[in-house]
């Protein structure tokens, strides 16, 4: 009861905006052709899922997204260990890194097509480039905040690098780890959709740009909506996701 | 209490053999630096309770910490068993005083204690009934599902002894491990330890600044002088066994001891 009670304000706010929307459009203070009535395009959206027209672009996004994410998140952690935990790696790798990392994502996409064509690797390629970086820089910060008192411990209980590395450091530079993976999944969101609309690849970012380019406003706002639905969407999964793994931690209040 | 019954829990003195030997042993930090620890000599016999008083700034903890091979002593020996000590190993655990930081947060009890048994003991069932068996020694049965940030300070404490018992060390070595308790909680914990030392016969390293607990708990008392560290004086501490809170403390010996190394304390 108390949580439902908690959902009215941000529900009536978000209808409040709907509610502007409507009357803006009803009222034509702007042209359909720009911005058709939410009623239009929740109803687009409907219909899409009504006759199953939703399922490939959205699995293709996802697919993408989640791909190029995984192998992000792999190799940051996989990075962040080896640059928080030895001072040899971080002196070699993170004046390259420093270099690499303010570089637009989307500027990488040029030599990805070079390399790679309009392909499905491309895309995932530009998306893992761009969502490693918050995942290894959270990783880099977790692993070497590893307290020092536990790598004595380790010592002390003659534990081997690996171990040391599954039973204490992973463990203990998780809340990053995962705060870092959540940013980056938002970031591979943005960049399967960019990567749609650049090499014209299947997906939601791709129908978005081409009902753009043909007025079809009330299918261009129907996918807006559906990657906001699908952003909330994995966010939740995400959050319950770290409750869970995390769930060591004395509760925020 | 008769002194005779004392001896049953006593370390048997000269004849019992040497566990850890210091010989002339420095601590220098840096190469220019001032010596931390110098010229310390003592040996610890095999069951024997040593308390190491002190006041801060006077090496105890680096003491502690090369009996455990966390760092090497830059002149002089030290030997475990008759070989150098130059690395951690099993058979020397330690109890750090900073619980919090020497728990994992994110194993339960049962899971900390088990951390120390994984290697040695890969078969799961037969671990978790040692973990059991320990948590219960330490009196945690009612907590071993809760992490250590749903425990009191004492608890986690507790927790952290379990785990080092879990080792099977030779030798215990406590950097002041009830220092950051609440008295109570620090009275029933000695009382613990002393049943636990005695019942085990483990050699204990016992490191505080609490002049009273270095007394009440050791069979042995080293007193160290501050910059450099170094030995002022070792007394033996002939209070009856086992121990208790109220009429140990109003022992005429122990307030000797007392008022002894109280001044020596004070450096007069």
């Amino acid at each position: 009861m108390k949580r439902l009670l908690n959902l009215l304000p941000p529900l009536a706010f978000a209808g409040a905006l709907l509610l502007i929307w409507h009357v803006a459009t009803d009222m034509r203070l702007v042209s359909p052709v720009f911005l058709p009535t939410p009623a239009r395009a929740l109803g687009d959206l409907a219909a899409r899922f009504a006759d199953g027209a939703i399922w490939e672009p959205l699995g293709a996004t996802v697919q993408r997204m989640v791909l190029g994410w995984f192998l992000a998140s792999m190799a940051g952690i996989a990075l962040g260990a080896a640059i928080g935990l030895t001072p040899l790696a971080r002196d070699l790798l993170e004046p390259t890194l420093e270099f690499l990392r303010p570089l637009p994502a989307s500027a990488i996409i040029p030599v990805a097509i070079l390399f790679l064509g309009l392909s499905e690797s491309m895309a995932v390629s530009v998306i893992a480039f761009g969502s490693i970086w918050p995942v290894l820089m959270s990783s880099i910060f977790g692993f070497g905040a590893v307290r020092v008192r536990l790598q004595e411990v380790s010592a002390l209980l003659g534990l081997s690098r690996t171990e040391f590395l599954t039973r204490i450091a992973i463990p203990s530079a998780m809340p990053d780890i995962l705060a870092g993976m959540r940013s980056g999944l938002a970031v591979s969101l943005i960049l399967a959709v960019v990567t749609e609309m650049q090499a014209s690849l299947p997906g939601l970012g791709r129908d978005i740009f081409l009902a753009q380019r043909s007025f079809r406003s009330g299918e261009l706002y129907a996918g807006l909506i559906m990657l906001g639905l699908l952003g909330v969407l994995i966010n939740h999964g995400l959050q319950i996701a770290e409750n869970r793994l995390l769930r060591w931690r004395p509760q925020r209040s | 209490m008769t002194i005779a019954s004392t001896k049953a829990y006593a370390p048997s003195g000269a004849s019992a053999p040497v566990t850890v030997s210091l010989r002339h042993v420095g601590v220098t930090f840096g190469a220019m630096g001032r010596p931390v620890l110098e010229d310390i000599s003592f040996d610890v016999r095999e069951g024997e309770f040593l308390s190491i008083v002190g006041p801060s700034g006077c090496g105890k903890t680096t003491l502690l910490r090369m009996l455990a091979g966390l760092l090497r002593p830059t002149v002089g020996e030290a030997l475990f068993e008759g070989l150098p000590i130059i690395a951690p190993s099993r058979q020397r655990a330690i109890v750090f005083q900073d619980y919090t930081n020497a728990l994992l947060p994110w194993r339960t009890v049962a899971g900390n204690v088990a951390l120390a048994l994984e290697k040695t003991m890969p078969v799961k069932a037969q671990r978790d009934a040692r973990v059991a068996e320990l948590v219960a020694k330490m009196g945690l049965s009612h907590a071993a599902d809760r992490f250590p940030t749903q425990l009191s300070g004492g608890m986690q404490q507790r927790v952290q002894i379990a785990r080092c018992l879990s080792q099977e060390p030779r030798i215990m070595l406590m950097d002041e491990p009830f220092g950051a308790l609440d008295a109570m909680t620090r009275q029933t914990l000695q009382d613990e330890l002393m049943a636990l030392a005695a019942e085990r016969r483990t050699t204990t390293v016992f490191i505080t600044h609490d002049l009273e607990e270095a007394i009440y708990l050791g069979d042995r008392v080293i007193v160290l002088a501050a910059n450099p560290g170094r030995i002022a004086e070792t007394i033996e501490v002939e209070l009856p066994r086992p121990r208790n809170q109220l009429t140990t403390r109003e022992d005429p010996r122990f307030l000797a001891h007392r008022h002894h190394l109280f001044g020596l304390l004070q450096g007069h």
